[in-house]
Parts: C-alpha cells; sequence; structure tokens
C-alpha cells in the first residue's frame, strides 16, 4: 500500500493564537471520505516571531509532499520567504496558499512566486480537500473549482466554487479535537459574510449574503471552549457580533453559566450604533469586556469614498451604554483613507478621546487585495505598497510625510490617553 | 486633544536656562490646602474632553512637604490624569517612584535644554542635574513597567537663544530617555525667529523619525510651512483664507493664513511672545465674542 500523501498545514500566526482556517482545512479534509487512508496532516501553528528560515527548517523535518500555509496581509512576507526555501530544498513539494491575501490576487501570486503550485480562491475547506484527493490519486488539479494553478507554462484559473450552503457541513475544529482553546487566543465563528460593505475592508471576504452555522452548532463549540482547560476568556471573529438582538438573547443565555464562573469575552466586534441600553444589557449579560468597533473615520468625504455609514450621535450614544454596562470600548481609526486630511484624522481622533471610550487605538490605511480600494485605488489616486501588508503611502488628501507624523502623533495621544486611574 | 489644566505648587528652583532668566532660590510654596482646592474646582467644572486632567507646576514638587496629601486630594476631587512637571531627581529611588505610581501620578513632565549632559547642566546651572533627571525618568518607567501600569512621559524643551543648536540633540536625548512626547516652545521673547525654525524643524523631524511627536508652541505657523502638523491642537480646518485678526500681525505680509475660527486660546498659542503683545487686544476682543 502507498505512504498517505504527507500534508503539513503552516499558520505563522499572532503570538498567542492559532489558525482556525488551518483547524477548518484540516477538519474538513479529516473527514472527507476521498481522502480516508491517503493522506496524513500535521499543522504547524507557529507564530510571526519565529524566523521564516526556521519555520521552513520546521516544515522540512516533516518531509511534505503538500504544505498549505493561510496568508493574511501581515504574515504575507514571511510566508513567501518560507515558500522560497522550501521550494528550494523540496521541489517535489506541491506548495498551496489560500486566505485574504492570495485569493483575490491569485494568478498575480503565481506569477510573482514561482514555488508556489496553486492559490486556493475564496472559501477553502471544499476546495482544498478537492485538490489533495487529486493530487493523492495523480489527478487533474484544474479539474477542481476554486484554484488558481500552473498548467504547464500557463497559469489558469478553474470556475468558482460555490459558496458552502450549510455551514454546519463544515466540522468544527473544536468539537473534533484537533484545535485546542487557548487562554484568550480562542476564536469561535458563528458565521460568514458581514453586513457591511466598508470598501477599506475584507472581512466579509466578498461572500456576499450572511450564513451562519446552526444554533446547536455554536452553542456547542461556545460550551467546548468555555469549559476547555485554563480558559478564561476568548473571542468571536464575526464581523459584527450584535447582529440582531435575538441573537444577543441567545448568547446571554448559552454564555450564563460560564459567565457565572467568570469567564469573559473579549475585543468582540460590534456596529455600535446599533447598541442601546438593552444591547449594552445583553453584551454584559454574555460576559462581554471590551469591544472593538469603529469609527475609523469621521471625515464626511472618507465616509462617502468607503461606502460607510456614520451616525455621530449614534455612536456616541452606544459608547455611553456600553460604558454604563462596565464595557470597555475600543474606538478604532484609520489614517490615510481616501478624502481625509491629515487634519481630518485629527479631529476623529478628538472625537474618540472626547467619547473616553477606555480604548483608542489608530492604523495605517491597508488596501486590501478583494476590497473595493484595492479596486479603485488608481481611481482614487491612493499610493500604496505593492508588497503586503500594502500599507498606504500617500494619498491626493494627505502626503507620506504627513501620514507618518499622523501616526506618531497619535501614538503619542494614545499614550496619554492609556495613562489614567 | 487631551488637555491638562496647569496648577502651580509655587515658585522655585526650576531647570530653566540661567543665561536667560534667573530662578528663585528659594521655593516659595502654596499650601496643600489651597492647590487642592483648585484642583477641585478644576475637576468639578471640567468641559474639556477626556478628563478631568491635572498638572501641578511650579517649584519642584518632591520637595513640597504636602506633596502626599495634595496628590491623594487631587485625585479625591476626581482627578483621571495627573501629572507632574519634575526634575525626576527624586524618582531614582524606587520607593518613591513606586509611591508616585500607587498615588495615581501616572505622567511625568522633565525638562532637557540640550541633548548633552555638558550643555544642559551648564545652562542649567545644576551640575549633575542631567544624569539624575535621566535616571529618575528610567527608574519611573521601569517601575510602572513592572506594575504595568501604563504612564506618559513628555520632556519639554524650551528654545531659546541659547540651546537652538542642541534643539535635535534634545529631542535625541528625549527618544532615548523614554518619551512619549516633547513639547518644544519658544520662551525667549528675544529670539530670532527666523534662526530659529530651522533648528525647530529638525528637531521636529528627529522626533518623527524615532516615533517621539513633538509639538511646538510659540511659533506661528506660518514659519513652519510643511511642519503646521506641529502644531496641531492651534491649527485645525484650514482653507487658506484669514481671519481679521492677522491685519494687525507683523507677520501679515508674508503669512499664508491662519486657521479659520480659530479660538482666542489657539490665536494665543500661535502668537510667540514677541508679537504676543501686538496680538494681546485682538485675542482679548476674539475671547469676548466667545464669552458673548
Amino acid at each position: 500500500m502507498a505512504q498517505p500523501m504527507r500534508t503539513v498545514l503552516l499558520g505563522l500566526n499572532s503570538p498567542g493564537y492559532r489558525s482556525l482556517a488551518l483547524g477548518y482545512l484540516r477538519a474538513y479534509a479529516e473527514a472527507d471520505s476521498a481522502l480516508a487512508g491517503r493522506c496524513a496532516f500535521e499543522t504547524l501553528d507557529l507564530d510571526t516571531s519565529v524566523d521564516p528560515w526556521w519555520a521552513a527548517w520546521r516544515v522540512l523535518g516533516l518531509e511534505p509532499d503538500v504544505l498549505g500555509i493561510s496568508v493574511t496581509c501581515w504574515n504575507a512576507r514571511a510566508v513567501y520567504e518560507v515558500c522560497r526555501i522550501v521550494g528550494s530544498v523540496r521541489p517535489e513539494c506541491a506548495i498551496v496558499l489560500g486566505g485574504p491575501e492570495v485569493g483575490p490576487a491569485a494568478e498575480d501570486v503565481l506569477a510573482a512566486h514561482p514555488e508556489v503550485s496553486a492559490v486556493v480562491r475564496g472559501e477553502g475547506e471544499v476546495t482544498f480537500a478537492g485538490l489533495l484527493a487529486e493530487l493523492a490519486r495523480g489527478g487533474k488539479a484544474w479539474r477542481v473549482d476554486g484554484l488558481a494553478l500552473r498548467r504547464g507554462d500557463e497559469i489558469v484559473s478553474t470556475p468558482d466554487r460555490a459558496l458552502v450552503a450549510d455551514l454546519d457541513s463544515l466540522p468544527s475544529p473544536y468539537l473534533t479535537g484537533l484545535l485546542q482553546p487557548l487562554d484568550g487566543g480562542a476564536y469561535l465563528e458563528t458565521y460568514r459574510g458581514c453586513p457591511h460593505r466598508c470598501a477599506y475592508c475584507f472581512e466579509g471576504k466578498g461572500y456576499g449574503k450572511i450564513r451562519s452555522f446552526s444554533d446547536a452548532r455554536v452553542a456547542a463549540e461556545i460550551e467546548a471552549v468555555a469549559t476547555a482547560p485554563g480558559v478564561k476568556s476568548f473571542s468571536f471573529i464575526d464581523p459584527v457580533f450584535n447582529l440582531t438582538d435575538g441573537r444577543l438573547r441567545k448568547f446571554a443565555d448559552w454564555m450564563a453559566p460560564h459567565v457565572a464562573r467568570g469567564l469573559r469575552l473579549h475585543t468582540i466586534e460590534v456596529d455600535i450604533e446599533r447598541v442601546d441600553d438593552e444591547a449594552a444589557a445583553l453584551l454584559r449579560e454574555a460576559g462581554v469586556a471590551s469591544v472593538e468597533t469603529g469609527p475609523q473615520t469621521i471625515g464626511a468625504a472618507a465616509l462617502a469614498a468607503c461606502d460607510r455609514p456614520f451616525d455621530a450621535m449614534k455612536f456616541a450614544a452606544g459608547v455611553r451604554a456600553l460604558r454604563a454596562h462596565g464595557i470597555s470600548c475600543e474606538c478604532d481609526l484609520i489614517v490615510g483613507l481616501p478624502g481625509d486630511s491629515a487634519y481630518d484624522f485629527l479631529a476623529g481622533l478628538r472625537f474618540c478621546f472626547d467619547l473616553d471610550p477606555g480604548k483608542v487605538q489608530s492604523s495605517t490605511l491597508h488596501v486590501l487585495p478583494g476590497t473595493g480600494l484595492w479596486e479603485r485605488a488608481l481611481e482614487l489616486g491612493l499610493e500604496f505598497d505593492r508588497e503586503p501588508p500594502h500599507e498606504v503611502i500617500a494619498t491626493p488628501d494627505v502626503s507620506f510625510r504627513d501620514l507618518r507624523r499622523a501616526e506618531v502623533m497619535a501614538s503619542s495621544l494614545q499614550s496619554i490617553y492609556r495613562a489614567r486611574v | 486633544m487631551i488637555e491638562f489644566v496647569d496648577i502651580s505648587l509655587g515658585d522655585g528652583p526650576q531647570v530653566q536656562c540661567g543665561r536667560c532668566a534667573g530662578s528663585p532660590e528659594r521655593a516659595a510654596f502654596r499650601s496643600g490646602a489651597e492647590v487642592v482646592e483648585e484642583a477641585g474646582a478644576a475637576c468639578k467644572g471640567w468641559s474639556r474632553g477626556t478628563g478631568p486632567n491635572i498638572r501641578l507646576t511650579g517649584a519642584e514638587p518632591f520637595t513640597h512637604q504636602e506633596l502626599p496629601r495634595i496628590v491623594a486630594g487631587v485625585m479625591e476631587a476626581g482627578c483621571r490624569r495627573l501629572a507632574i512637571d519634575t526634575d525626576a531627581v527624586a524618582l531614582r529611588s524606587a520607593q518613591n517612584a513606586h509611591g508616585a505610581l500607587s498615588a495615581g501620578v501616572r505622567h511625568i513632565r522633565v525638562t532637557f535644554l540640550a541633548g548633552t549632559e555638558g550643555v544642559h547642566d551648564a545652562l542649567a546651572g545644576m551640575p549633575g542635574i542631567f544624569d539624575s533627571t535621566r535616571e529618575g525618568v528610567a527608574a519611573y518607567r521601569a517601575t510602572a513597567d513592572a506594575a504595568q501600569l501604563p504612564v506618559s512621559i513628555t520632556v519639554a524643551v524650551p528654545v531659546c537663544r541659547h540651546n537652538l543648536r542642541d534643539l535635535p540633540s534634545a529631542v535625541g536625548a528625549a527618544v532615548e530617555a523614554g518619551a512619549d512626547r516633547v513639547e518644544m516652545s519658544v520662551t525667549d521673547g528675544g529670539i530670532d525667529l527666523a534662526a530659529a525654525v530651522p533648528w525647530i524643524v529638525a528637531a521636529c523631524d528627529t522626533g518623527v523619525v524615532n516615533g517621539v511627536w513633538v509639538e511646538v508652541g510659540g511659533v506661528p505657523f506660518c514659519m513652519l510651512a510643511g511642519y503646521d502638523m506641529h502644531l496641531a491642537d492651534a491649527v485645525r480646518g484650514r482653507d487658506g483664507s484669514k481671519p481679521p485678526v492677522c491685519t494687525l500681525c507683523p507677520l501679515d505680509g508674508v503669512c499664508g493664513g491662519a486657521p479659520v475660527g480659530a479660538s482666542a486660546d489657539q490665536l494665543a498659542l500661535l502668537a510667540p511672545p514677541p508679537f504676543a503683545a501686538k496680538l494681546a487686544p485682538q485675542i482679548a476682543r476674539a475671547r469676548a465674542q466667545e464669552v458673548c
């Protein structure tokens, strides 16, 4: 009997986290009967502090036939370095990339990185398993939908793959035991998609409509993570946690026994303009200790350019409601959005500081593949780094030097804001 | 943007350029009760955004016998951010650093007259003060880090005729000392601003490339072309047109425009000492209009 195909899944995560995406990929592939006995999996959950050469060393030690890596804007440079090393040392290994950094620009990634064999476009679980099945049987990878890959000297894209209609058909990385929850570092996903279409963001991943996991699945995952040894807090990766009040009610009920013994949810992303006193009370009941929200900008021109609604009164009311219920709020701002001058950004900072939300965080715009800003960058006059993480360099509204000044000034102000009793 | 109300502890020896101004040899402190009362009033009527935030200025606070009582009183009055102007010498003692942090002092502002021990100490007329201050700042930061308490360290750099060439290195020293921010302000009424500006902008650049913000006071934004963000609190929403106050400014002929809708405080910030007197009537008028 032939040896199973050795498949290594590599995650280069933020320190303290493990890759939920790789958990999904592996859980689905391991449950796929077409791969039973034909594929052996190993997950290397490393973090971005690991030198890419040592990450490659770890990978090569496993002698993989297939290397799958999830790529985001902030780990991409390290990932490409790993790919170059692994591709040089073990050219027979098929390197497959997926994730938000590469999916929307799949053919360009293949053109720029000859050691990469294929790129998964969009939702990865079914496509990756299908690719492994073809590779395991020595079949034709170009028959698998949702891929960009090499066919001879050509780079081709296969037809788009339809989204998974029933998310419950994707086995849970937590319930299967593949992903061990870490205190503070465990994330749950209860739906895919995003109700908003902000032009700078790829959290919705172009999925369009929202698809949810079933209540039973979510409740079971909460139970598994909340009762895992050592877990005192975890979070949800959902772009908007407070989609509806009814949903918040369910979370409050599911979390109640765990909240009673001190478990907390941190850094929950909310649509704060929908948070009133009742919603804030439900968030508190659900054990939410801190939330993360916009406004990203308060500049009218930038809001319009980014297709983003903003109501200052509702936003402020949301922050007040959360504070009244003892929930810390992190207000996020982006510097370098099209339409925003440096002074618009500073006005946003002032707006946030005046609300006294608990934490104010600013970041520089990343023009991410797949986003509206990526597609309209030329039209909007956005100069940005084509190499990941795609930071904006200058815009028609703010110069390179003023962008850097705004970053430094914001950092200074944040330190002053944080230093309080 | 995050404002502090300055409350003086009294007069006393300070780190300042001894060639520009003498300093009282002996401290004349206000009573603790008086300071706390003023701080309490400031906290009670706070309407300046996130806060209340109080900064104790004037004489060296660690030589005030009632400092613990003052700090406790200010915190009791509801102060959220308490800053002190200090030479940080007392903070070299871990016990003092810990005590200050525990009492609620999360902001300190120290003064660097230059970037080197020799020049700083000579200008201050206080041998050894530069190193002592840096040691105190380091101890304060280390103690805060160990206790996981967020603190903010500001370095004030007064600008005068005697330290112009040292401004970039003073900012460099602030960076090295772990400052979060530098406040550079023209304090010398007789300074030639045109000669000072190149050194000031070089100091601003030194800060930015090292990740430390430099805020400039006492220079009209028209003289900081391309660097107006460093006057951020004074300059907002500029569209190039000038408010009426500019017509009497001695720089009107070369000025590209002042902030539209600038408040009296902002105008005051824009007016450096040599011109402040000439702008005083307009500032007073603007202030009166705001009151109305």
